[in-house]
């Protein structure tokens, strides 16, 4: 499980185990998870109430925070041994992100915003353009794909797209280049159930179609149905802190 | 690095209003700092260019300074003059080459008149050894010839053939005009980037014969000399001059000729002397300023030029000073408009995390903000000076005497700008490393 044998079975996309994280070394363990498995392609809906820890983990997952102790494999790599630089890599080559809100850059167009993990990454740069043929085409095939063709939508500043418009953007951003990873933090949370549900469905489209396992984070429990699998954050976190610093 | 220049470029364009502010200031500030440099540099280029070959500059006993500056630069007035035959006698020397007598005191249409003689255009040279050409008509011929420089004819609008008339005393308006006098333009001189340029030059014979009264002022009250003294103007302010004063009128066009043709005049201002052999000049210099018969002073014009620099080195440093603290001021108001912004922007910086940016990256677009920020205004205050000097070019010549040629920045202007572009650059750490702190520390969450 140590990132052997990553060719002929492709590692799980997450695997970690051991984890335990707090916030400060004084305070309690926000989190204390023995295991979880995200194999590749998989979509797991994480359902947990707000202040569970859930947007903690998911930067654990990204690199961003490390653990206290226990161990992250992102594709077989281990994100506790890695430098900052290097799990900034990891999460610009294989993990794309949604988050809640205001996900969109205010200064660049709906085409920069999307283009723009290219930028920071020239795996996903390759895989950008081996799929559309150019940045800009593969770009504007995601918009499509999510109801964002209009041409008079693209060419309005991010700032006066409604929100459902500007969630379409962040997840084509998220599926440029085809990481094995999408992350989505809570990213229907500011809509009305119709466009939740459409939204959803089109984010399942394209992530299969890039091969991507999702992790969708969500405290509503209605979306659980459509996902290969729910998992209750308080099922398998052990912490008991978790209710006091989580954001 | 590329993404995140251009992450800079629109980042700043998102906020043109304060950037285009900040990236003005610096102009400013660079237009000042840059300006004070080529005008202190261009005043000493045109000053020390004005004069060229001449080993020695003599005049009545005063500060070396003070001699130069009213002798050659016409800036200020001789409290006194010096005596005809001290003038003759130390022009027959041996050692000496040429000299050339300067006689001032008077003015026409707030243009100085400088009395001298036909050695004026054999010998003057200024820049790099230039000498001193006509533009039309003739150099000085008779008592009645004036030779206007390049400034003044184009300044009054005369031409070959008009009649002037010159103005006692070195102020713009004068009481006392030398009507009966009259003086005939016969020459008109090039464009020498010198004083001479406002000058008008008659002969010494010829202003003696305008000074003549028609009732000869004979009584020498001692204030009145005082007073004609102070005014720069040429009547005797010591007993022994006066006599030659009177002697002058009495014996004028007298048989007292020397031998290369000078006819007697009376006292003289200063003059110019040129040597057969430079390494004899602190020798001379030495006997001219321990001179028996009258207390004289001898300058070298090369020494005596850094004194000057030294009086006027404290206005420069204080200009240079006040455009150092625009300068900062100007740096300053980047940063606190790139510090205030840091706030509003850690969910922008949250953004660019989740999508690869490592924090190195945040510090490098908040760096490049800065970068991108100072050399546009170091570019645009270049650029303005330019215009500037384009523009100002003929004023500066026409009110200040000062030519300014329009070329490239020289080394110590380009350091200047470049130092200002690093000090933009440097102060962008600052808030580049605050941002960096806390895009590590805030990671993806997005605090606000």
């Amino acid at each position: 499980m140590t990132g052997s044998g990553r060719e002929h079975h492709p590692p799980p996309v997450v695997d970690l185990h051991g984890l335990r994280f707090a916030w400060r070394a004084t305070d309690r363990d926000l989190l204390r998870i023995d295991a979880l498995r995200v194999p590749a392609g998989e979509h797991i809906f994480l359902r947990g109430a707000s202040g569970s820890g859930k947007s903690t983990l998911l930067s654990l997952l990204a690199g961003v925070l490390v653990p206290d102790r226990g161990r992250i494999l992102l594709l077989g790599h281990d994100l506790t041994t890695l430098s900052g630089t290097g799990r900034d890599r990891m999460r610009a080559d294989h993990v794309g992100f949604i988050f809640q809100m205001f996900n969109l850059i205010p200064y660049l167009s709906v085409m920069e915003n999307v283009v723009l993990p290219c930028g920071f990454s020239p795996r996903r740069r390759a895989r950008a353009l081996a799929h559309g043929g150019s940045v800009r085409a593969e770009a504007t095939r995601l918009l499509g794909a999510l109801d964002m063709a209009d041409p008079a939508l693209l060419s309005r500043p991010v700032t006066r797209l409604s929100v459902g418009q500007q969630q379409r953007v962040a997840a084509a951003r998220a599926l440029i280049g085809a990481p094995e990873l999408v992350v989505a933090d809570e990213p229907t949370s500011a809509l009305d159930a119709d466009r939740r549900d459409a939204f959803v469905d089109l984010l399942f489209r394209e992530c299969r179609r890039a091969g991507s396992a999702l992790v969708f984070v969500s405290h509503d429990a209605a979306l659980a149905p459509m996902f290969d699998r729910t998992i209750e954050l308080a099922d398998i976190n052990h912490a008991d802190g978790a209710d006091e610093a989580g954001r | 690095m590329r993404t995140v220049l251009e992450l800079a470029v629109r980042s700043l364009l998102n906020r043109r209003a304060t950037a285009l502010l900040t990236v003005l200031s610096i102009a400013c500030a660079v237009v000042l700092l840059l300006g004070v440099e080529r005008l202190r540099h261009e005043s000493r280029e045109s000053f020390t260019s004005t004069l060229s070959g001449t080993d020695l500059i003599v005049g009545a006993r005063s500060s070396p300074v003070h001699l130069l500056l009213y002798s050659v630069f016409h800036v200020g007035n001789a409290t006194n003059n010096l005596s005809w035959e001290s003038y003759r006698a130390i022009a027959q020397r041996p050692e000496v080459a040429w000299t050339i007598p300067l006689s001032l005191g008077d003015t026409h249409g707030g243009f100085r008149v400088l009395g001298t003689g036909p050695e004026f255009f054999e010998h003057f040279r200024f820049g790099t050894g230039r000498a001193l050409e006509l533009r039309s008509g003739q150099a000085l011929s008779g008592p009645r010839d004036a030779v206007l420089g390049a400034e003044v004819a184009a300044k009054l609008r005369y031409r070959l053939g008009e009649r002037i008339v010159v103005a006692h005393g070195a102020g713009d308006v004068s009481f006392s005009l030398h009507r009966q006098h009259p003086f005939v333009v016969a020459g008109i001189l090039r464009h020498t980037g010198t004083p001479v340029d406002r000058t008008v030059l008659v002969r010494l014979d010829g202003m003696d014969a305008m000074h003549q009264p028609p009732a000869a002022r004979s009584d020498v009250d001692p204030l009145d000399a005082a007073l004609a003294a102070r005014r720069g103007a040429a009547p005797p302010s010591t007993a022994p001059r006066a006599h030659h004063h009177e002697t002058r009128h009495a014996a004028a066009p007298g048989p007292q000729a020397s031998t290369d043709g000078h006819s007697a005049h009376g006292a003289i201002t200063a003059f110019l002397v040129g040597l057969k052999s430079r390494p004899a000049v602190l020798s001379m210099q030495r006997q001219i300023n321990e001179y028996r018969a009258e207390p004289l002073t001898a300058i070298l014009p090369a020494a005596t030029l850094p004194e000057l620099w030294e009086i006027v080195g404290a206005v420069e440093k204080a200009l240079f000073g006040v455009s150092v603290l625009v300068t900062a001021v100007g740096l300053t108001g980047m940063l606190v408009a790139l510090l205030t912004s840091l706030n509003e922007r850690r969910r922008e910086m949250a953004v660019l995390r989740s999508v690869g940016a490592r924090p190195t990256h945040v510090f490098a677009l908040i760096v490049g903000e800065a970068a991108v920020l100072t050399l546009t205004g170091v570019a645009i205050g270049i650029a303005l000076l330019y215009a500037g000097l384009a523009i100002g070019q003929p004023w500066l010549e026409a009110r200040m005497g000062l030519f300014v040629p329009i070329g490239w920045p020289s080394m110590r202007e380009a350091g200047l700008a470049a130092l200002v572009a690093v000090a933009g650059i440097i102060i962008g750490l600052l808030p580049g490393y605050r941002m960096y702190r806390q895009s590590l520390a805030d990671g993806m969450t997005i605090r606000v």
